[in-house]
């Protein structure tokens, strides 16, 4: 059908232009030549009729209603109206009157309005799944566009990111920089690494923005926050991270973007906390999901709603630097996932940051072993 | 990770393959710091003209390169070379640094990625490539803390006999066959379960956890069998 359908709808095109339905004057225009094409047929079914047989001019009026449908429901409609009115009035007898007697007539009518609705239909259908990949093709064009643009932009950036975090190395473990400007060196390195994680959260928003499924594996969390913590392993310095994750606890995810939200929760609570103060990861299952949390001893959840730390550009209270996307990221993560994060006051002091991950299908089985 | 100051006895020529020139630079200095020495090649065809003109010990190649695909030289390099190759590529790139482990490069650097690290990774790869040629398959190997006698099936931590099942036993051997080098989750997958497992990766994570269980003192922090994320496992021997 949808090939049957092209060529009408190639017929369409010129009224396309917009992505809306078609505006009111093209409507009023489809009827007019609805109203033109009865008009053409009946002058036409006039002049030919010595030659035509009886049944040859419903045929006509058959091609007015399909000129006339071909401008939407309406305009079939009217262009079907029309000719049965006009096939009445000249050639059905008693002519020139609008008076039925024959039965014959009256299933012609049907006919001619059927044929008018179902084409009309026909043409409204087709109309709108052209709108629609018309608006897919250019969605689809925007996100190659916006994705070709940052992994360019990724690179471009990460490339001299490396250079400069390279050299600097080399200087500190050269130890040729004298003592009193040792710091200079290391400030050099963790600020590029810092905009290396930025540049990470930047291509991690757009990944789970432009709506690309997560490649789900069953992982055990302790294995992503063994990762998350050696990724963090100078940020998180001089703290007591305690780990409470049994090895049982899978969860049903795409590891490299729960990853970037575990490294984003402790990123945040290392920021927005004391130096010094413990932090705390938990992991648990319960039915049909996994939940993933982060507890700090801060000062506390900002007062108002606490949605809006996740939003993005959102920021915290205290005067730390930060893009206010990591946090945006993570709702991003646990949301392509199917499911969310929330913050909540901690009993005794500071605040839990809590990311949940339903599972898409059923746990796997490790039957090839049982020793 | 602290570093090795001071020359490497060897001299080993490294071929370096990247076409930006402050990293060249970086790569120069840090390699020939450590008494390496160095070629450089800022395009494909290049690197395979240096690489005929005179045989590295080993070869870093960035896999972002403008003039084609580090996977396709890859392939025509190991063709006559056994070199190991260590791929350079961005922390977003999981899929291309898999796709070129499995095409037999021997390891890989994550950008940016510091001095230490750049010269932690040559020794392992140059250290594999010689015992390559030796053939040497000792029947008790030492890694760290971690002893594996294969001919009697035994596994000791720091002294201490440690149980483990069969499909453990064969994951720590393989892994410690390729000491301080990572093994892709297909190479892990097809030598232990099989060539038809290698999409069952949660076999693989599952036995890694009950390892680590029995090898390390915080599971959650692993000392000697590290994730790579979204590549593998490595297990490290320094």
């Amino acid at each position: 059908m949808a090939d049957a359908a092209r060529a009408p709808a190639r017929w369409t095109s010129p009224a396309r232009t917009p992505i809306a339905p078609s505006p009111a004057p093209s409507r009023l225009r489809a009827h007019a030549i609805a109203a033109g094409a009865v008009a053409v047929v009946t002058a036409l079914g006039f002049v030919l009729e010595p030659s035509l047989s009886p049944s040859d001019v419903p045929l006509l009026y058959l091609l007015a209603i399909l000129i006339g449908a071909l401008g939407g429901r309406g305009a079939g409609l009217t262009a079907s109206a029309l000719s049965v009115a006009a096939f009445d009035f000249f050639f059905v007898p008693p002519r020139f009157t609008l008076a039925v007697t024959d039965l014959h007539a009256w299933i012609t009518f049907g006919v001619m309005f059927a044929v008018g609705l179902a084409i009309g239909d026909l043409v409204v259908r087709l109309r709108r799944q052209e709108t629609a990949t018309h608006e897919v093709e250019l969605r689809a064009q925007a996100e190659a566009l916006r994705n070709a643009l940052l992994s360019s932009v990724s690179h471009d950036l990460r490339t001299p990111l490396a250079a400069i975090t390279g050299m600097a190395t080399s200087l500190r473990d050269a130890r040729v920089v004298p003592a009193e400007h040792a710091d200079e060196v290391d400030t050099i390195i963790e600020e590029a690494q810092r905009l290396s994680r930025i540049l990470t959260n930047l291509l991690a928003v757009t990944k789970v923005e432009t709506g690309a499924a997560p490649r789900r594996e069953w992982v055990p969390l302790e294995e992503i926050v063994g990762v998350a913590l050696a990724r963090l392993d100078d940020e998180l310095a001089g703290r007591e991270v305690t780990v409470d994750v049994a090895a049982d606890v899978l969860a049903h995810v795409d590891p490299i973007l729960v990853e970037q939200l575990l490294v984003n929760l402790l990123d945040n609570a290392s920021k927005h906390t004391d130096a010094g103060t413990p932090l705390a990861i938990r992991a648990h299952r319960e039915a049909n999901r996994a939940v993933l949390e982060v507890a700090d001893r801060g000062g506390g959840l900002p007062p108002g709603p606490s949605d809006r730390l996740f939003d993005r550009f959102e920021r915290g209270p205290t005067l730390t630097a930060g893009t206010g996307l990591g946090l945006a990221v993570c709702r991003g993560v646990a949301v392509a996932h199917g499911g969310g994060i929330d913050a909540l006051p901690r009993d005794g002091g500071g605040a839990i940051l809590r990311a949940w991950f339903p599972d898409d299908g059923a746990p796997p089985s490790l039957a090839d072993e049982a020793a | 990770m602290t570093a090795m100051p001071g020359p490497a006895p060897t001299g080993d020529l490294i071929l370096i393959v990247e076409d930006e020139p402050p990293m060249r630079r970086f790569l120069r200095a840090a390699l020939t710091s450590h008494g390496f020495r160095v070629a450089e090649a800022g395009t494909l065809e290049a690197a395979e003209r240096a690489a005929t003109e005179a045989p590295p010990a080993a070869i870093l190649l960035d896999l972002g390169l403008p003039d084609g695909d580090g996977v396709e030289f890859l392939r025509r390099v190991r063709g006559w070379s056994t070199a190991p190759v260590i791929v350079v590529s961005a922390r977003d790139r999981e899929d291309d640094k898999v796709i070129a482990l499995d095409a037999g490069a021997d390891d890989y650097l994550t950008k940016p990625f510091g001095t230490s690290e750049l010269l932690a990774r040559i020794r392992v790869a140059l250290r594999h490539a010689r015992g390559r040629t030796l053939g040497a398959d000792d029947p008790v190997v030492t890694v760290g803390p971690i002893r594996i006698d294969h001919a009697r099936h035994e596994v000791a931590m720091s002294g201490t006999a440690v149980h483990l099942t069969p499909i453990e036993f064969r994951l720590l051997a393989l892994l410690a066959r390729h000491a301080g080098k990572v093994l892709t989750h297909r190479q892990l997958l097809h030598e232990v379960w099989g060539p038809r497992a290698t999409h069952h990766s949660h076999y693989l994570r599952v036995h890694m956890a009950a390892l680590r269980r029995k090898l390390e003192v915080d599971p959650a922090r692993p000392r000697w069998l590290t994730t790579e994320a979204g590549v593998g496992y490595r297990l490290r021997d320094e």
